[in-house]
């Protein structure tokens, strides 16, 4: 890496804009804008700066089709949405993964086309935090906001989580080095214990690395919990971990004045899934006979936890709702993209703003490749690659305004700081004309039917 | 025009000199993966077709004694396998090591065809802790779009995955017809 001056020829500052990369939506961000680009960004993490200064060679402009030979030709819009429309309508199993790329407005115009057309409506919480929100409905959610932890925090805790890659900012600016209300010292008044098999980055910057073994995680709370109930651990060696660095740790954790627990993908993508979850959230409920504690799932896009809520909020479930039937239903292994997709139960699927190309295994990708795969996205990536119709979309948070809500569960308004290239279309205009279009070729919406009461059974 | 540079071309990983031929072909090692800075902020700014993307995410993190053993050092190539598929990377000390008897692989195209999808009825495929081999090798790592070629056959009509895999490459721009969009694009940017 070589020295960069810093920028100085710009046209004009857009101050206080919101990140669009992770769910810590950092609100502080400038854009240095010259010639409608955005040339630096201000405050923001090495991960939030590049996606905002996309790479252009890549980007989307121009809606395109696969034509007979298997090559994108590029068409208007009005062709690639028919053609889209006419995928979704003659579908029987249709599903829509993705939005946590793109604001709440556009999930309202999907939710009316999913639920019009008998649609399984997804997102990448059924590959992240699925297991999360699971253990949600089975065990509580203790949760907190980012500003009671910048404020009061005094221990925090990562748990199979890298903020230093994967949320760079969040330990400058909510968690641990940031000063608070009561934390005036910032760094030194709060002691940081990571917990991960890998010593990552987090670890290397933390005052404590509690490195378990691989798939140890759920041995590892259960001794946590087993102590804090005041039980004796019989044997000397839990998970990788000596038993009497599980009671100095559980001690240290009993006296904190304010705790926070932040997991990740590190606990949802081992072997007992949600278990591991159900188990840490025991945890801190544990905790809180003696201190306050608190957890907050690391999500990873800016709106991921906009959809859960969003859809909570909509239908009572909050991810893999499937409209199949005429009424919204959830299950586990039954209803995710990911199962469907093995199983190959569906028959269209819309990408929207989303990258299974990149996220998804091979065995439910393979799926991908034996039908119609409609994409809106704003780059060309891995899932173009797959994709039988392309439209592109707009950048929320620095082309187009939108709500997201951040990891905590607050929403947060991301404003408009550049025009959009003109050939494109915001998200929420895609999918409403993709509705309405729809709409034309079904006349009639799916819808469940009338409830008859079996006669023989009076 | 003058912006700020987010491009790179391979992760900083430590040095590292391995010399000999090494112990093993084949190491039995357990699979995470995951994202690190150098995937994500590639990923995200779209650069995915990209030499930089191939390189960050297309890299086997390795324990400095796991090298060892197998005689590679940094950059060159090594083939694993998982009972779901089989993939070319490149090989690298890890930034995280001592980690020995894991390998770490960050999330993209590359780990995909390897990692497994059993969700156990919870909507997540198991994306870490799965038991692999690595051996040496001498092929070559795929671009972005070549290894989407290779793995889904979407859109070719070769079925066999040694001619596929030595098509011509897809390159590192987007392959489509049209015009529109180079008039649209702006290339000083």
């Amino acid at each position: 890496m070589t020295y960069e001056p810093p920028v100085t020829d710009y046209d004009h500052i857009v101050e206080n804009c919101t990140c669009a990369f992770c769910g810590c939506n950092c609100d502080d961000l400038d854009y240095l804008v010259k010639d409608g680009h955005v040339v630096a960004v201000r405050h923001a993490c090495r991960l939030g700066a590049s996606k905002i200064m996309e790479d252009m060679d890549q980007r989307l402009i121009v809606p395109m089709i696969r034509d007979e030979n298997g090559e994108l030709k590029e068409v208007d819009w009005d062709t690639a949405l028919d053609k889209a429309a006419e995928y979704i309508a003659n579908s029987i199993r249709p599903v829509f993964y993705g939005w946590s790329e793109t604001s709440t407005e556009t999930m309202k115009e999907g939710v009316a086309l999913g639920e019009y057309i008998g649609a399984v409506l997804d997102n990448q919480a059924t590959i992240c935090h699925g297991p999360s929100l699971q253990a949600v409905q089975n065990a509580g959610y203790p949760i907190q906001t980012l500003g009671e932890v910048q404020n009061r925090a005094d221990m925090i805790a990562y748990s199979g989580s890298n903020a230093m890659n994967s949320h760079p900012r969040h330990m400058a600016r909510y968690a641990v080095f940031c000063r608070g209300y009561f934390r005036q010292r910032g760094r030194f008044d709060r002691t940081v214990v990571t917990m991960d098999p890998k010593f990552s980055d987090t670890a290397k910057c933390s005052d404590k690395w509690i490195g378990f073994e691989q798939n140890g995680d759920y041995g590892f709370y259960n001794a946590i919990r087993a102590v804090l109930r005041g039980k004796e651990l019989y044997q000397d060696v839990i998970s990788g971990i000596p038993k009497e660095d599980i009671y100095e740790l559980a001690e240290e954790m009993k006296n904190a004045e304010f705790g926070v627990l932040f997991f990740g993908l590190g606990l949802t993508h081992t072997l007992s899934k949600q278990r591991n979850i159900d188990i840490a959230i025991k945890m801190v409920q544990d905790l809180n006979k003696y201190s306050k504690w608190g957890l907050t799932p690391m999500r990873g896009h800016f709106n991921v936890n906009g959809f859960n809520i969003f859809m909570a909020f909509e239908c009572g479930f909050a991810f893999g709702v499937d409209y199949c039937r005429g009424y919204p239903r959830y299950m586990m292994g039954e209803t995710n993209t990911i199962d469907l997709l093995v199983r190959k139960e569906p028959d269209c699927f819309m990408v929207i703003a989303a990258d299974p190309g990149a996220h998804f295994p091979n065995g439910a990708n393979q799926h991908l490749a034996d039908i119609p795969v409609i994409q809106i996205d704003i780059h060309w990536g891995p899932s173009t690659e797959l994709a039988d119709v392309v439209l592109p979309g707009s950048f929320i948070g620095v082309e187009c305004a939108g709500t997201s809500y951040r990891m905590d569960g607050v929403p947060i308004f991301m404003k408009k700081a550049i025009d959009k290239p003109e050939t494109c279309r915001d998200d929420e205009w895609i999918v409403r004309e993709l509705k309405e279009r729809v709409m034309k070729l079904r006349e009639e919406p799916n819808t469940a039917p009338k409830y008859v009461p079996n006669p023989n059974a009076l | 025009m003058h912006y700020a540079n987010t491009y790179l071309e391979k992760p900083v990983v430590p040095d590292v000199k391995i010399t000999g031929e090494g112990t093993t072909d084949v190491l039995k090692c357990m699979l995470n993966t995951g994202s690190d800075i150098y995937q994500g902020a590639c990923k995200k700014r779209g650069s995915t077709l990209k030499e930089e993307y191939k390189n960050a995410s297309g890299t086997c993190y390795m324990d400095p004694r796991d090298m060892a053993k197998l005689g590679v050092n940094n950059w060159d190539t090594v083939l694993v396998k998982t009972d779901f598929g089989e993939v070319v990377l490149n090989c690298a000390v890890s930034r995280d090591a001592p980690h020995e008897g894991t390998v770490f692989v960050c999330k993209g195209p590359w780990a995909n065809t390897i990692v497994s999808h059993d969700t156990y009825c919870c909507s997540d495929p198991t994306y870490k802790g799965i038991r692999c081999t690595v051996e040496k090798t001498d092929r070559k790592v795929l671009l972005m779009a070549d290894l989407m070629r290779w793995v889904y056959k979407k859109y070719v009509d070769e079925e066999d995955d040694d001619v596929v895999e030595n098509m011509d490459s897809l390159g590192e721009l987007p392959v489509y017809h049209g015009r529109k969009w180079e008039e649209l694009i702006d290339h000083d940017l």
